[in-house]
């Protein structure tokens, strides 16, 4: 069932393109302001380099996790899963995966063009890159999911979103950045663990937490 | 219904709870030591921490009435996690408050990313959205269920907050009241007196504020 | 059959339903009517899990309906105002959707067959959000044909359709009937409502009135 849930999120997606398609333009226009605003032909932005992607990641998050959130309500759609005779967590399931895919593949195109309007070096390790930043993106996607699932249905979605979402993802920007920082400056794995091991609990606590509210919270 | 106050236990409480109060204030005024380097500033630990206390314990009261809440779906436990949500925040806006106040003589500085006074105010920011939720979220009884889900996710992501927040900036000092337990007797008693009546306090705007909730949801209900 | 006691439910702390009770058999058709704002499609939602309600049970087939495995509801059927279905999939795609989501996946011949009778054939590749009022309303009737249900929860079945949907409609129910299935509807009109019903409730001031 999680697998009908997931490949009509990714067939949906496939025949609108709405989330990729606005989540990289938006994703480009954000890095343009960056290298606007930050003077990058005569400052070396390395160091904000980090702190710069997971930025434009969390705004991105945020419009892709909307959109996506409210194609369930046209057609009163989302009433057909929730009447169905479904487990209603797999609906979270299914949207922190697809979410989860859309930035992933948002993130991949994206990547060349902020290292190179940057002027920033690639990273060494760029197999430790990927896998971190996958992980970091699971975790990302079910703060993200979660709280959307929660503010969907309220009037304000809109702002709800980001208000309620950027507080309670912070410790994952925290880690974000510091992994990235760790793995583009060459910093040993021992110095950046502790910052792995907490995305993981995230990702582990809030596919739980999610899993287990959304059975709640779907209901009109 | 009954006017709170009519009731004797109620009048009581009070009573007790605004004697203790006074008698509190002047406990930490005048029957506590100086803390050599800090003065007066310190003093206002005596409100700071149990004001933490109190914010969190409320907080945990939101999570736990949060899921009674989906359990029992009963009303009355969407009553209890608003009434422990609204005295939660004023509690820990008081923290945030003391915190910079007490910062800025010994610190220097009103703000230095201390990892507890980090989390409590990442804490209440979620809490920020959680009541604008609460009032333009529509829908009454849909946004119970939101905010029960919302007090609940907002508690289980403290302690993360809260690992996160330290190894962030390890070189920021933690606080003093890490080390108020190995303080000497004169300072600790009043500390832990000043902590009882400040949870006294706590019981019964908490059960002041559900009966509140009630006749005001009754009166909505009316209209 | 199916068996609610003492349903209640409010809005905005405003009671819509108060202490709704009533029974239905196996084979009945239950018809509710009401002022707009009565609470009929609330019911309905309720019934189909779609809604909350804040007190009261439900039994279907014996089992509480409010608690446990979702598997309980797999022989409901609910259709509401709304098409419930995703705007950016075609026809096809959408009943293929709600078939998968069932467990009971079909073949799309078997899909484009039911199309063909309702005449929606043609547009069966165009995504839905292009359908009239009418196109969507017989979509939803090939939903009913193609799944598998015992009890059908289905609001203003008539609305928007024209001649011919209505036919299809009224062949639909009839056939229902005479099958022996049971059905829940919301209708407007008196008229249709004394054809098809074996029981018609009025919902008033959140209560059921039977006449």
């Amino acid at each position: 069932m999680f697998l009908t849930l997931l490949k009509k999120e990714l067939f949906i997606e496939f025949r609108s393109r709405e989330v990729i398609l606005s989540m990289l333009i938006f994703g480009l226009s954000i890095i343009l302001v960056f290298a606007f605003t930050s003077n990058v032909s005569k400052v070396i932005v390395t160091n904000y380099a980090p702190g710069m992607f997971w930025i434009m990641v969390l705004l991105v998050t945020v419009l892709g996790v909307h959109r996506s959130f409210s194609y369930e309500k046209e057609f009163d759609a989302f009433s057909l899963l929730i009447s169905s005779p479904i487990d209603r967590g797999l609906i979270y399931l299914a949207k922190w995966i697809s979410g989860f895919i859309f930035l992933t593949i948002m993130e991949a195109i994206v990547i060349i063009p902020f290292f190179k309007f940057l002027l920033i070096e690639y990273p060494s390790d760029l197999l430790l890159s990927v896998v971190t930043t996958l992980l970091i993106n699971l975790a990302i996607m079910s703060v993200a999911s979660l709280v959307s699932g929660i503010a969907m249905r309220a009037n304000l979605s809109e702002v709800l979103v980001p208000i309620l979402f950027f507080p309670l993802v912070s410790p994952v920007v925290i880690a974000a950045s510091k992994i990235s920082a760790g793995i583009m400056a060459g910093d040993p794995y021992q110095l950046w663990q502790i910052w792995l091991l907490i995305v993981i609990s995230i990702i582990v606590i809030f596919s739980l937490v999610g899993y287990t509210l959304f059975d709640f919270i779907t209901e009109e | 219904m009954q006017s709170f106050f009519k009731q004797k236990i109620n009048i009581i409480s009070l009573l007790t709870v605004t004697v203790f109060m006074l008698f509190n204030i002047w406990n930490i005024i005048y029957n506590t030591p100086m803390v050599p380097e800090q003065h007066w500033a310190q003093k206002i630990f005596y409100v700071h921490v149990p004001s933490a206390w109190i914010g969190f314990l409320s907080y945990f009261v939101v999570m736990i009435s949060g899921i009674m809440f989906f359990v029992k779906g009963n009303d009355y436990w969407d009553r209890v996690s608003l009434a422990a949500a609204e005295i939660g925040t004023i509690f820990i806006s008081l923290v945030l408050i003391t915190g910079p106040i007490w910062a800025t003589p010994i610190w220097g500085q009103p703000w230095i990313w201390e990892p507890r006074l980090t989390t409590t105010l990442i804490l209440f920011l979620i809490y920020v959205g959680y009541f604008m939720m609460r009032s333009f979220g529509g829908h009454v009884e849909r946004v119970k269920r939101y905010a029960a889900a919302l007090g609940i996710i907002a508690f289980v992501n403290v302690p993360i907050i809260f690992v996160s927040v330290q190894f962030w900036a390890p070189e920021i000092q933690s606080h003093p009241q890490v080390e108020i337990a190995k303080q000497p007797s004169d300072i600790l008693g009043p500390f832990l007196i000043s902590l009882g009546i400040f949870t006294l306090l706590y019981t019964l705007m908490l059960k002041y504020r559900i009966h509140v909730i009630k006749i005001k949801n009754k009166v909505v209900a009316n209209v | 059959m199916l068996s609610v006691s003492r349903l209640s439910k409010s809005f905005n702390l405003r009671p819509v339903l108060r202490e709704v009770t009533f029974d239905v058999k196996s084979g009945e058709t239950i018809i509710f009517m009401g002022k707009n704002g009565a609470g009929k499609t609330t019911l309905l939602r309720i019934l189909a899990r779609i809604m909350t309600c804040d007190g009261g049970k439900i039994l279907f087939q014996n089992k509480d309906l409010l608690k446990g495995s979702p598997d309980k509801r797999k022989k409901i059927l609910y259709l509401g105002h709304a098409p419930a279905m995703y705007s950016s999939l075609s026809a096809v795609e959408n009943l293929k959707l709600v078939m998968n989501l069932r467990s009971t996946p079909i073949s799309e011949v078997t899909i484009r067959d039911q199309l063909e009778k309702f005449s929606l054939l043609e547009q069966s590749d165009d995504i839905i959000s292009i359908y009239s009022q009418g196109m969507l309303q017989r979509l939803k009737l090939i939903c009913a044909e193609l799944v598998d249900w015992d009890l059908l929860l289905i609001d203003e079945p008539f609305t928007g359709l024209d001649e011919l949907g209505e036919k299809q409609m009224k062949d639909s129910l009839n056939q229902w009937k005479i099958s022996g299935k049971t059905m829940c509807v919301v209708l407007h009109s008196r008229q249709k409502a004394e054809k098809y019903a074996s029981r018609i409730l009025h919902l008033e001031d959140g209560v059921i009135k039977e006449s």
